[in-house]
């Protein structure tokens, strides 16, 4: 009897392991759709008419998506009427994983060394093209574009093409929206500090003696830090180089992309003169995402790490203060980097779809046709709405995009910064080395290390991680 | 003949009690061959080799002993490790000797109030360290925190302290932090332990004219050295492997001033550099690591048994 007992425990256990084992074998039916709603209270009476059907699919019956937080392309209630859009269309399944900035990266190189990724990911041309497509885990895209879709993309902007494609001549990012990085003011603590006669807020620029100037009456009135050079990490830190780059004009990386300059003598100037600045903190404690809450508290009177999803949703929910608002209700008002002549060179975002090369055909067209959908089609709209920045391509498959953002106003201001766009360096090689090295940099600045010897150290890194 | 049918039903019920002792054995068996004996395995083999994310294969190429002579080479690593040897060494003894303090000081209360204080200190232990670090992370936060709210409101500090941001204070910040998690375990086993004192020898010791101090340090100290042993273990593999807090507060910042061994090879493992995904390199810092922890336990074992 202890023996049958004994037996019979082993099994249950050993069955009980290999069922809480993973399973790779995928569900074989895709997951129907959730119901729209059909009627309208008017048509109550009415007896309702069957839903169609949802496409059959012709390959995969689903694909996984990882997203990061691209405005709504983060929130599940709005991914999941795009998704549902797409599969009542095409048969196909959409997964959705909604990955943070502070740890996507992590889980998708989990995922790469367990051979698990996801079929598509939504991201840009820093990680898309310059790490996983670099390394060859993502499909070549060349075959989507024909001469029609690149010539409204370069109507737009010509050097988004150029941000998706890999110096292998491969295309690794379908591009869907895009935008400029800036600054904020809060206006109402610049008004109390006299500082706002600094702000050219009908253009939404200033210089670098404004900002300098603005800077120090903020102190004086407050007596307190008043900005943050924000470097816990990488997050947000593409507004910590523009502010530097843009101060006095220096560079990032050489006009071919094959080399980090960042030891121009005009960053270092730009850094010490930060450093001097008693309103201006190096802050280590502080990643872009704390920064933008800081600021948005109020404690921080400007914020580096901002662009239109932050302005159209300080709080990042886009509710309780609303939009351009700060939590007690000041003003927001969005500016571009200070530079010496107040034309400066504002850091760009693309973010678009890539595909991880899973090595299943069926799978890779699948993906192909959600880009597609997404990307180039009378749903375009919807998917740039969606992330709340602009499109990158006037027009998708005749249907006009330029004027989709026409009917709100705060988009339509912003749109003053497009020009400022500058180089899209963050594709150059070795980037995510480089990125570390940037605020690394930051850090050693901000306990006191020599400024000039600090940022030799650093270029000296992201050079190594460029050379391989 | 008798004798010998007795011996053999003897062998026979001694084997079946084998065969069951093992079956039962064997679902645990299974979970701790796949997830503690294999990875370790794996993981002493891949520290001789380039393994990594990029490359196909499991185990890379062999070469060697050059991980381990890269790291003696790696200022982050070494600075990781210094502030690792740091955290155990401040924290290890101050857990030992407050735990200690705090459990003379409550053992002999009434059976509620001791309750009370026990779950005082646990519930830290217990808390999830994601929830201690959040509110850690606000009090010490550099514009809205409570503890630079004090110090400005009372006078004492003109302008707030950066705690986590400052590479004098940072390390300090975390040590506190781990602190307040670990002595929580250690209370309840000095408490345990005091109370399962001899009190004969207690009693006698002072019928003899044995001071309080005597009595703490020749009866009570020798009878609870298995509990101490057992927690200066645990304290130290513990403070050894200082991981949570890092990557949830500091990152290894400002300027490396936190970094950790265990935060470094999480960061060589998986952190989005070109570096990323360099297992084997991520390994033989592993290796290095319970290689240390290894040799201070064996010490503090030894030590306790001479004691």
């Amino acid at each position: 009897m202890k023996k049958f007992l004994a037996l019979l425990l082993a099994m249950v256990m050993t069955l009980a392991l290999v069922a809480c084992g993973g399973n790779d074998q995928k569900d074989p039916a895709p997951s129907t759709p959730d119901p729209a709603p059909s009627t309208t209270p008017a048509d109550d009476n009415k007896t309702p008419e069957p839903e169609p059907a949802p496409a059959e699919p012709t390959g995969a019956s689903e694909i996984t998506l990882w997203t990061y937080p691209i405005g709504d392309w983060g929130t599940e209630a709005t991914v999941k009427t795009l998704t549902d859009a797409f599969t009542a269309e095409t048969g196909i399944a959409v997964k959705v994983e909604y990955l943070a900035y502070a740890d996507g990266d992590d889980k998708v190189n989990t995922a790469i060394t367990a051979k698990s990724t996801p079929d598509l990911i939504m991201e840009g041309p820093e990680r898309l093209v310059a790490n996983w497509g670099a390394n060859g885990k993502m499909v070549d895209l060349k075959d989507m574009f024909d001469d029609t879709d690149l010539a409204e993309i370069n109507a737009v902007n010509e050097g988004v093409m150029k941000s998706c494609t890999h110096t292998n001549g491969a295309i690794y990012e379908y591009p869907l929206v895009m935008t400029a990085h800036c600054m904020a003011v809060n206006v109402n603590a610049f008004k109390e500090a006299g500082a706002d006669k600094y702000l050219h807020l009908d253009t939404h620029t200033w210089t670098t003696q404004e900002f300098i100037d603005a800077v120090a009456a903020l102190y004086a009135h407050y007596n307190d830090t008043v900005g943050a050079v924000f470097c816990a990490g990488q997050g947000g830190d593409q507004g910590t180089r523009a502010l530097v780059n843009n101060m006095y004009g220096g560079t990032f990386t050489n006009a071919e992309h094959t080399a980090y300059t960042w030891d121009d003598p005009l960053n270092v100037k730009a850094l010490e003169q930060l450093k001097s600045m008693d309103g201006i903190e190096f802050d280590a404690s502080l990643a872009g995402g704390d920064e933008i809450a800081k600021f948005y508290q109020g404690a921080l009177k400007m914020a580096f790490c901002w662009n239109i999803a932050q302005q159209l949703s300080p709080n990042g929910k886009g509710e309780e203060t609303g939009a351009e608002k700060t939590v007690t209700g000041d003003d927001i008002a969005f500016m571009s980097f200070p530079s010496e002549d107040g034309n400066s060179k504002l850091q760009g975002g693309i973010w678009g779809f890539g595909i991880f090369d899973n090595g299943d055909q069926a799978r890779i067209d699948a993906a192909k046709e959600f880009i597609k959908f997404f990307c180039d089609s009378a749903h375009t709209v919807d998917a740039v709405k969606a992330a709340r920045y602009f499109a990158v391509r006037s027009t998708a498959e005749g249907t006009d995009l330029s004027a989709i953002w026409a009917d709100e106003p705060i988009m339509a201001e912003y749109t003053k910064l497009m020009p400022f766009l500058g180089d899209y360096y963050q594709i150059t090689t070795g980037w995510a080395g480089a990125r570390t090295a940037w605020w690394n940099m930051l850090q050693a600045v901000g306990t006191g290390d020599d400024v000039a010897a600090a940022v030799a150290a650093g270029v000296a890194e992201a050079n190594a991680a460029a050379a391989g | 003949m008798a004798k010998q049918q007795q011996s053999k039903m003897s062998r026979a019920l001694q084997r079946r009690e084998n065969v069951a002792g093992y079956l039962f054995m064997l679902p645990s068996l299974i979970f701790f061959l796949g997830f503690v004996i294999i990875p370790m395995f794996i993981c002493i083999i891949t520290s001789l080799t380039n393994t990594n994310m990029h490359d196909p294969g499991m185990f890379g190429s062999f070469i060697g002993l050059k991980n381990f002579s890269d790291l003696a080479k790696d200022k982050v690593f070494l600075k990781g490790l210094t502030n690792t040897f740091v955290i155990v060494i401040v924290s290890v003894p101050t857990v030992c000797a407050f735990s200690l303090w705090v459990s003379s000081a409550i053992y002999k209360l009434k059976g509620p109030v001791l309750s009370a204080f026990r779950c005082i200190f646990y519930l830290p232990v217990v808390t999830g360290s994601v929830a201690v670090t959040v509110v850690w992370k606000w009090m010490y936060d550099n514009y809205t925190g409570i503890l630079n709210s004090a110090l400005k409101s009372t006078g004492i500090l003109e302008k707030g302290i950066n705690w986590l941001g400052n590479e004098k204070t940072a390390l300090w910040c975390i040590i506190l932090i781990l602190f307040t998690t670990s002595v929580g375990q250690p209370i309840v086993l000095y408490v345990s332990a005091l109370g399962n004192v001899d009190q004969t020898l207690v009693e006698a010791a002072q019928v003899d004219g044995a001071t309080d101090l005597q009595v703490f340090w020749r009866i009570k100290w020798a009878q609870m050295m298995p509990t101490t042993l057992y927690i200066l273990v645990i304290t130290t593999i513990n403070s050894f492997q200082c991981f949570a807090l890092i990557q949830l507060l500091t990152a290894g910042g400002p300027n490396h001033a936190t970094d950790t061994v265990m935060y470094y090879i999480y960061y060589t493992a998986f952190k989005l550099t070109e570096q990323a995904g360099h297992f084997g390199y991520a390994n033989a810092m592993g290796v290095i690591l319970a290689i240390f922890i290894g040799l201070l336990s064996a010490l503090q074992f030894k030590l306790a048994k001479e004691k």
